[in-house]
């Protein structure tokens, strides 16, 4: 049996999709970004900061800073562990939103 | 953005003073570095004076003083309990803040830098806050018996509530982490928790962050939390936010860096209230 190289990713993965079923789920793996900083000196992890986005129906009606707690809420453990997730970048979008700035993208 | 300089001369003290123009109001914060408040209190002077540009000539001057080595310049201000804070115009005393109380201070500071003598281009403060203090009863002062005898610096029942005056910082609950987070979110209507200062931030996003709001010509008070682990991990729970930067509005988290950056771009006035008129 083989054991994953992204467990971390694997977890935000399986978490925020059986939270809140997303049309769109996109995880980005930027820790070789910060790999160099001073606050990782000493760190192994390859899984330190991740760039999530998310669209889902689950966040309509909430503004954004419940949104992300929603999301560091399912991700508490691995936030707070010592070597787990040192920064989470999120975009937490509705359907209609993503649709909205879509257009507005194609307009601009 | 304005700084607190520290004077450890009488003559460096008088020299400031002759340096500046009469209309500048000069803050003066009598401290001493072995009480609790006093510290607090310097956190809550850098964080105001912060939100205040730097300018030349300066409206608004921030000098410490510790008044244990300058005691002759205590005594021309009367200086029997620290933290003091004394506002001082053309030589007149204006007012004089007795504790750390942070709206107190911060409300004392701009009632006074607003009347300057440049009425063109000041910024628009928004109005002040209400601030109720809390309702939790103030513990009966203990003498610390083990170092110094604090008893007489011990709050009366005029003084209103402080955040935690006299108990040993090991004991510090964190209900009173929590109260003084709460002065703390209020420091400045809009408060920015970041890693590093503006002018020196230690981490991308707060960098980020502080480009933004600087684009934006925002007026805001900083806070760093790689300075204070008390802040730094207390202000995690106090919010229920586990990350750094973030940006507080009127006493509220709008939220981090991500937050802020949809909210310029989906928002054309937010934070319109808190910028910083372009004087000419």
């Amino acid at each position: 049996m083989t054991s994953s190289l992204t467990p971390v990713e694997d977890i935000i993965k399986s978490r925020v999709s059986s939270a809140f079923s997303p049309t769109s789920l996109e995880i980005f793996n930027d820790s070789h970004l910060h790999s160099h900083h001073k606050a990782m000196q000493g760190s192994t992890s390859k899984e330190t900061h991740f760039r999530v986005m998310i669209t889902s129906e689950a966040f309509k009606g909430k503004p954004q800073p419940a949104r992300h707690r929603m999301v560091y809420a399912l991700l508490q453990d691995e936030m707070s562990r010592d070597g787990g997730i040192h920064a989470l970048q999120l975009r937490t979008r509705t359907p209609e939103e993503e649709q909205k700035q879509l257009e507005r993208e194609r307009g601009a | 953005m304005s700084t607190v300089t520290e004077v450890t001369t009488i003559d460096a003290f008088n020299q400031h003073r002759s340096s500046l123009p009469a209309s500048t109001l000069l803050v003066l914060n009598f401290h001493t570095p072995w009480a609790a408040p006093c510290a607090q209190m310097a956190t809550v002077l850098a964080t105001l004076a912060s939100s205040f540009p730097a300018t030349s000539p300066p409206t608004v001057s921030f000098l410490s003083i510790n008044a244990e080595e300058l005691p002759d310049i205590s005594e021309d201000f009367d200086v029997t309990a620290v933290p003091f804070l004394v506002l001082l115009r053309d030589g007149n005393v204006l007012e004089t803040v007795s504790g750390s109380d942070a709206s107190k201070v911060r409300d004392a500071i701009e009632r006074h830098a607003g009347a300057g003598a440049d009425g063109a281009g000041k910024t628009q403060l928004p109005p002040l806050q209400q601030v109720t203090p809390r309702a939790a009863a103030e513990p009966a002062p203990t003498t610390n018996g083990a170092t110094k005898d604090l008893s007489g610096y011990a709050p009366t029942a005029n003084d209103p509530a402080t955040a935690p005056a006299m108990t040993d910082p090991a004991q510090s609950s964190k209900e009173e982490l929590f109260a003084r987070l709460t002065e703390l979110v209020k420091a400045a209507p809009v408060m920015l928790f970041m890693k590093g200062s503006p002018s020196a931030p230690q981490c991308g996003f707060s960098r980020q962050l502080v480009g933004l709001l600087r684009e934006n010509s925002v007026r805001y008070g900083f806070f760093n939390i790689l300075a204070d682990d008390d802040v730094r991990q207390g202000l995690k729970e106090f919010a229920d936010w586990p990350t750094f930067p973030q940006l507080w509005v009127g006493g509220e988290l709008v939220g981090g860096l991500d937050i802020v950056k949809e909210e310029f771009a989906n928002d054309p006035d937010f934070l319109k209230d808190y910028s910083v008129k372009a004087s000419a």
